[in-house]
């Protein structure tokens, strides 16, 4: 009878020898295996986000090391749970988090400090953006959560708001909006309704009376792709999104879209790059390459998005399209991590999951 | 059991082993030690991840309310919330088996007796929606449901509504959805039991003077029995973890486990919170399970 065995011409001393060997893998020195990288795993949100990473950032990470690096598709929660399930061999070398997620790593311990000497790009991002990764990372871009809508259903947009829940109540419109399981949500639509509904971080009374009355006339989404197929489709007219996602749609040929900084300002959106513990020290050239000019501006041209490298010059069109981040506001993200809980349950109570 | 030889015979039991391999020509004894690997398997994967599980929804919990440990198990039973999630989660999942049931039953009956050279066809037909994405068909049912999709298209077209109806916002699409991811999982276990009835039992009823209903209700029905069980096992099992079909249906209409689950994990990180809800939603399926295998017994068909 023919062996089809996958071990066919190994005795089982070789074999045993083989197994041993895989076993003394893990207690192997980090810097021995690091030494032959040939491949970092680093993270991305899905849709055009992703081919923008690739194209800006992983091309020149690439050109640059000769080293390869994955792009995990997914969330910053998800991706931070992953690390923590193995801190001493993290399956995710470069992380990307919203400052909420980023403070949550950092406190974890998951992620390293970064400096100047380990990122030269550094030098060139303003501290706040630095100081929003609490020293462990930086923002690389940013974009203002205001409102999207269809032209062709709101001829009429609303220019805050105010204005908007106001009209969503009177039932104007079919309204999208973002579940408390968007990881975002917390921040560019919890947080900045109850702002601007009068009530605050503390209070936010005003934003689940507002959504109580807004119900009939809100269908909820739960990712960044979802919101634009709800559009598509005509599901929704008018709902909370961010202006690079928004003008990126656009820019495929729906041009039924368009975007409104509100009056009281869009919410600062940023997403923080962080270098994770225990990974290969050629990640920070990763990191390196999310800083530098180049990848940026060709990252902002795709996305739409503000980045953060002071040496960016933005073309014409983005100079447009790109929300000034004086025109923004930026959410207490520490509090908003500490009340999450009470806030998750509160919505879930009176909203739904 | 039967030997190469074609002659029946009962294997000679050995008081250590009940597990049997075929040697030359006769059955041999091994030993126990052949399901240590499953065995392993099992206590490493399943047994070992549950222990830790329910430690951890203590251990965190005494973290949180330091000298009880039963903060997040005392939050599930008191808080009407959370009792009213756990009874959507048993409805939802035993309503999507009763459904599945009966939408499922004649198209294991149709497969079985009527199909005949297109059985094979059927069968592809039941198994291609497995063979795709569960986003992609949860996607599809959005489409199909939305303001402009073609329900409320038709329903306007034909005079029936004057504007569209916000089904997305509704638990309809969500069950619908759940059926259909699920509907398989029954049509097959049925059709399998089915085909081994013996069909000369239903042709005797029929000639002593059963009605087509009477042979049905009297002979098929209660032989299947043991196919719907398997079945009912399968749905409701499935059923009562999913939470992507209710994540992206449903518009937060029904709120089940699953789904805080998933939100502990993703939005607040309450690690010790989500292992408390996934051992109360394990203790909930295991009890119903055990309520559908005593059922299933007491009307008179061996159990699995």
């Amino acid at each position: 009878m023919k062996d089809r065995s996958i071990l066919k011409g190994l005795d089982r001393r070789q074999v045993l020898a083989g197994l041993g060997a895989a076993a003394t893998l893990p207690l192997m020195p980090r810097t021995a295996l690091a030494a032959d990288v040939k491949q970092i795993t680093v993270t991305s949100y899905g849709g055009i986000w992703e081919r923008a990473i690739r194209e800006c950032f992983v091309t020149d990470f690439k050109a640059r090391t000769g080293v390869d690096a994955e792009v995990l598709i997914g969330g910053p929660p998800q991706w931070i749970s992953q690390i923590e399930a193995n801190k001493d061999n993290p399956p995710i070398h470069v992380l990307v988090a919203t400052p909420d997620s980023a403070a949550v790593a950092v406190k974890a311990g998951l992620v390293d400090p970064i400096s100047v000497e380990k990122v030269p790009n550094l030098a060139n991002v303003p501290q706040q953006f630095i100081d929003m990764a609490l020293g462990h990372g930086a923002a690389f871009d940013y974009g203002a959560a205001g409102l999207a809508y269809n032209k062709d259903t709101v001829k009429n947009p609303p220019k805050s708001i105010k204005e908007f829940v106001e009209r969503t109540i009177a039932g104007e419109w079919k309204a999208g909006l973002p579940t408390i399981s968007y990881a975002p949500a917390p921040q560019a639509f919890v947080w900045s309704f109850a702002d601007a509904l009068g009530g605050g971080v503390e209070n936010l009374d005003p934003f689940f009376a507002a959504m109580q009355k807004m119900r009939p006339n809100v269908v909820f989404w739960t990712g960044v792709t979802d919101f634009l197929n709800l559009m598509d489709a005509g599901e929704v007219d008018i709902g909370v999104y961010y202006d690079g996602r928004t003008w990126a749609h656009y820019d495929t040929g729906k041009t039924y879209i368009d975007f409104i900084n509100p009056e009281e300002g869009g919410v600062m959106s940023p997403v923080c790059t962080m270098k994770v513990k225990n990974a290969p020290e050629i990640a920070w050239e990763y990191v390196n390459s999310m800083l530098a000019p180049g990848p940026q501006a060709e990252f902002a041209k795709i996305l739409n998005y503000g980045v953060t490298n002071t040496q960016v010059q933005y073309d014409e069109l983005r100079q447009k399209r790109i929300t000034p981040w004086e025109k923004t506001r930026f959410p207490p993200n520490d509090r908003i991590g500490e009340l999450l809980p009470a806030w998750t349950e509160r919505w879930n109570k009176e909203i739904g999951a | 059991m039967t030997t190469p030889t074609g002659t029946a015979e009962q294997p000679t039991t050995s008081p250590r082993s009940g597990l049997w391999s075929r040697g030359a020509g006769h059955y041999q004894s091994v030993g126990e030690w052949w399901i240590l690997p499953a065995a392993i398997f099992l206590v490493v994967f399943f047994v070992v991840p549950l222990v830790e599980n329910a430690e951890k929804s203590i251990a965190l919990s005494q973290l949180l309310r330091p000298g009880t440990g039963d903060g997040y198990y005392l939050k599930l039973f008191t808080d009407p919330y959370y009792l009213w999630v756990i009874g959507q989660t048993v409805i939802l999942s035993v309503g999507v088996t009763a459904i599945c049931v009966v939408v499922g039953y004649p198209i294991a009956l149709y497969l079985v007796r009527h199909a005949g050279r297109w059985s094979g066809l059927v069968i592809f037909l039941l198994i291609a929606p497995l063979l795709t994405s569960i986003i992609m068909r949860t996607f599809g049912w959005r489409v199909l449901f939305a303001r402009r999709g073609l329900f409320n298209e038709t329903l306007m077209d034909i005079g029936w509504i004057e504007r569209p109806i916000a089904f997305l916002n509704g638990p309809v699409p969500a069950v619908i959805g759940l059926v259909h991811v699920l509907v398989p999982f029954m049509i097959l276990s049925i059709a399998s039991v089915l085909r081994n009835i013996d069909i000369g039992l239903e042709e005797s009823a029929r000639l002593l003077g059963a009605g087509r209903i009477r042979t049905f209700m009297s002979v098929t029905l209660p032989l299947s029995l043991d196919g719907i069980g398997t079945g009912a096992i399968l749905v409701f099992l499935l059923a009562n973890g999913s939470f992507v079909t209710l994540l992206l249906l449903g518009g937060g209409s029904i709120q089940t486990l699953p789904l805080l689950i998933y939100q502990q994990f993703n939005t607040t990180r309450d690690f010790g919170f989500a292992s408390a809800m996934s051992n109360v939603l394990l203790v909930v399926a295991l009890a119903c399970l055990y309520l559908q295998l005593r059922l299933i017994r007491r009307r008179g068909v061996k159990g699995g």
